[in-house]
C-alpha cells in the first residue's frame, strides 16, 4: 500500500512534471498530452480546484467517496502505453481533496480487428451504459455540479437493507448517512442511480460503423455500485445503442442490469438493479443542447410490508446546455429532478409517499476561457428538496480547470 | 610607321570619350541587384507535445490520424522597405479533413483573408484565442466554409473545440519576405533588397533562432541554415 502523503506527493509531482516541457518551451502552461518513448506513451493531466459555500446539513452535492462536489479540489494523471496499433494500456488516477490517490481507470484495449472499429476493453473500464460517465468533465460538463443521477446519494445502500416500508421512508433525504436494521449497522452513504464518480470492473465490446455505435459490458458491480471486485456473485450486463442520423444530432438508448446487494444481506438470493436510460445531444453553431433520462428500479427479495412491493424505482432526467458568447465567453446551465416510487407505510406515508425525497436542482453560470485548456467558471445552484431537515439551498461556487 | 600613329588615334578617342562624359550631368551608379536567401532549417528534437488526449473514457481506439506537418518559417526582420509596397491579392484556406487542419502551419500577410472549409466527416469548431486575433466560427457541418480576416502580424493559435487533437497556426507578418520551409527544411527568400538584415527561424516546438546577413550590392545567393531546439 502507498502511504497517503508520499502517494499524494508523488501525483503531485507526476503531474507537474508532465506540465514541465510546455513551460520550457515558452509556453504558460503546455496544452497538450506530452509523449515519451517515441510517442508510445502518452501522458495527460487535469487539476480542478472548486470553492464555495458549505453544505454541512443537506449534503445536496455530496459523492459516493463523501467530497462536495462544488468544494472539491481534484488531481487526475491518465496515462495510455501503445506497444502496438492493435493494443493499448490505460489508466488514469485521481486524487480528490487531496486524499490518496484512487485508480479511476486501469484497462487494457485491444483492437482485434484492422478493417472493424471493433474494440474490446478489459479491466476498470468506462461505463457502456448512459452518455455523461464516460464525457470529460473539464470539456463536457457545462456548470460544475454534476447531474443528480450521477451524483445525488439515494436513501439506499448495498450493504444494509430495509425489513419494512417504514424503515425506508425513515430514511428519506439522509442519502448522505443512511441507516437500516439488516446487514451493516455502521450509518454510511447511500448509493446514486448511476455513479458518476467510479467506473465498474469487467470487459466490455464496442462496434461502430457508419451512423451507429454498439456498446456491451459484463461488470463486477452495477451502475450504483461500481466494484473492483464482485460481492455478490452477480454480474451486471449492461448496453448501449446510439445513432447519428445527422451530424450534430446524437440519440442513444441504453440497458443495465445486474445484482446489486452485497452478499452479506442477500447470501442466496440476486435481487437486481435494473435501468433503462435514453440521451440526446444536439449541437449547431455556437450551442450545445444535451438532455438525459434514467430510470432504475433496485429489487428486493421480499415485499416491503405493509406494502406489497419489492422493488423501489427512481427517474432521473435532466436538460442541459452551453453556449459560447464570444470565443472566451461561454454560459452553462442545467435544470435537473430526481424523483422516487411511491410507497406505503405504517406509520410514516400511509397513503402513500415517494421512497425517497424527490430533488429538483437548477444551475446556470458562466466560464471564461483563459487558455483553451485553462478556464474559469462561477455558477449558482438552487436545490429543492421535498423532505429532510433543509429542503432548499442555494449555493455559488466557483472553479479554476486546466487539463493537458 | 603605321605604329606611330596609334598613340595619336588613342589621344583623340580619350579626349572624346572625356568630352562625352563631362557633357552628361547624369553621375555613373553601379546596378544594386536583389539577391536571394536560401537554406535549410533543421529541427534538432520532435516535440514532446500534442496529439491526441489521452481518451480514457472511450469505448474503443481512436481513429489514427497523420502527425501534424511541423514545417518551419523564415523571415525578414525588420524587412526592406519594398516590402510593404505589394500586396498580393490570395485568399488561402486551411482545410479541415480525417480531423486535421491542413496546413499544419499557414503563413500569411496582414490583411489577408483565410477559407476555414470543413471537407471532414463530421462537425468541426474553429476558433483562436490568440491575442492577435481571437475568434468562434462555431459548429458547422460538412461542405460549409466560413472565413476570418487577419489584420494584426503576430501568431494566431488554430484549435477544433471539438476535437482537441486539432490545431494549426497562422503566422501573420507585415510584409511579404517570409517562407514556409518544405519538407526537408529548405526555405528560399527571394527578391531580397541588398542591405543588412536579421534572418528569423520559427517552429512551433522550438524557440527563435535568428542571424544576421548581408545581401551584398551585387545580389546573388546568401545560404544561412538553421538548428532550432535544444542540443
Amino acid at each position: 500500500m502507498l502511504n497517503g502523503i508520499s502517494a499524494r506527493r508523488g501525483l503531485l509531482v507526476l503531474f507537474l512534471v508532465c506540465s514541465a516541457p510546455g513551460a520550457v518551451l515558452g509556453q504558460a502552461l503546455p496544452e497538450g498530452p506530452v509523449r515519451l518513448f517515441d510517442g508510445k506513451v502518452a501522458v495527460s493531466g487535469e487539476m480542478i480546484a472548486t470553492g464555495g459555500n458549505a453544505d454541512e446539513i443537506a449534503f445536496f452535492n455530496y459523492t459516493d467517496y463523501e467530497h462536495n462536489a462544488l468544494r472539491m479540489v481534484r488531481f487526475g494523471v491518465s496515462g495510455v502505453y501503445n506497444p502496438v496499433n492493435w493494443l493499448a494500456l490505460v489508466g488514469e488516477f485521481r486524487s480528490e481533496d487531496l486524499d490518496p490517490p484512487k485508480v479511476y481507470a486501469a484497462y487494457v484495449r485491444l483492437h482485434p480487428l484492422r478493417s472493424h472499429a471493433f474494440d474490446i476493453q478489459v479491466g476498470r473500464i468506462p461505463p457502456a451504459f448512459g452518455s455523461f460517465g464516460r464525457r470529460l468533465y473539464e470539456t463536457g460538463n457545462p456548470v460544475i455540479g454534476y447531474p443528480l443521477a450521477y451524483q445525488y446519494l439515494t436513501s439506499l445502500r448495498t450493504d444494509a437493507v430495509p425489513a419494512t416500508a417504514d424503515d425506508v421512508l425513515k430514511m428519506r433525504a439522509r442519502g448522505w448517512r443512511t441507516s437500516f436494521p439488516i446487514g451493516s449497522q455502521t450509518p454510511g452513504p447511500g448509493i446514486p442511480l448511476m455513479s458518476g464518480f467510479q467506473w465498474d470492473t469487467g470487459v466490455e465490446a464496442s462496434w461502430r460503423t457508419g451512423i451507429v455505435e454498439l456498446a456491451g459490458s459484463v461488470t463486477n458491480g452495477t451502475l450504483s455500485n461500481p466494484r473492483v471486485a464482485d460481492d455478490n456473485g452477480g454480474k451486471q450486463f449492461a448496453g448501449r445503442v446510439a445513432v447519428t442520423p445527422t451530424i450534430g444530432l446524437v440519440l442513444g438508448a441504453s440497458v443495465a442490469r445486474g445484482a446489486w446487494l452485497s452478499e452479506i444481506v442477500a447470501p442466496s438470493s440476486k435481487p437486481a438493479q435494473t435501468a433503462f436510460g435514453a440521451d440526446a445531444e444536439y449541437s449547431r453553431d455556437h450551442w450545445i443542447v444535451r438532455s438525459e433520462l434514467i430510470w432504475s428500479r433496485w429489487n428486493y427479495a421480499y415485499d416491503l410490508r405493509p406494502s406489497s412491493r419489492d422493488s423501489l424505482d427512481s427517474l432521473g432526467a435532466w436538460i442541459e446546455g452551453r453556449y459560447r458568447i464570444t470565443p472566451r465567453v461561454f454560459l452553462g446551465g442545467r435544470v435537473d429532478h430526481l424523483g422516487f416510487s411511491t410507497l406505503e407505510g405504517s406509520t410514516i406515508g400511509v397513503d402513500g409517499l415517494p421512497w425517497d425525497a424527490p430533488m429538483k436542482r437548477v444551475e446556470g453560470g458562466a466560464g471564461y476561457y483563459l487558455q483553451r485548456n485553462f478556464v474559469i467558471r462561477g455558477v449558482v445552484q438552487g436545490n429543492w428538496r421535498e423532505g429532510g431537515r433543509d429542503r432548499s439551498r442555494t449555493f455559488f461556487s466557483g472553479q479554476v480547470v486546466y487539463w493537458f | 610607321m603605321p605604329t606611330r600613329f596609334l598613340p595619336t588615334w588613342a589621344a583623340l578617342v580619350v579626349v572624346v570619350a572625356t568630352a562625352i562624359i563631362a557633357a552628361d550631368p547624369q553621375p555613373v551608379v553601379l546596378a544594386r541587384a536583389p539577391g536571394t536567401i536560401r537554406g535549410r532549417v533543421e529541427l534538432r528534437q520532435p516535440s514532446t507535445e500534442g496529439g491526441l488526449r489521452v481518451a480514457v473514457a472511450d469505448l474503443g481506439m481512436s481513429a489514427t490520424h497523420e502527425p501534424p506537418d511541423r514545417r518551419s518559417v523564415v523571415y525578414l526582420d525588420p524587412a526592406p522597405r519594398a516590402a510593404f509596397d505589394t500586396r498580393e491579392d490570395v485568399r488561402p484556406r486551411m482545410d479541415q479533413r480525417d480531423e486535421t487542419f491542413v496546413p499544419h502551419v499557414l503563413p500569411i500577410v496582414a490583411g489577408t483573408i483565410v477559407d476555414f472549409p470543413n471537407n471532414d466527416h463530421t462537425y468541426h469548431n474553429v476558433f483562436s484565442l490568440s491575442k492577435t486575433k481571437t475568434f468562434d466560427l462555431g459548429r458547422y457541418a460538412v461542405g460549409r466554409s466560413k472565413s476570418v480576416r487577419f489584420d494584426r502580424p503576430g501568431i494566431v493559435r488554430v484549435f477544433c473545440d471539438i476535437h482537441s487533437h486539432m490545431s494549426a497556426f497562422i503566422i501573420v507578418f507585415a510584409h511579404r519576405y517570409f517562407s514556409l520551409t518544405d519538407t526537408d527544411g529548405t526555405y528560399r527568400l527571394d527578391n531580397v533588397p541588398p542591405g543588412t538584415y536579421t534572418v528569423v527561424a520559427w517552429n512551433e516546438s522550438a524557440p527563435l533562432e535568428s542571424r544576421r546577413v548581408v545581401v551584398p550590392d551585387a545580389g546573388g545567393e546568401v545560404e544561412v541554415n538553421f538548428a532550432l531546439g535544444r542540443r
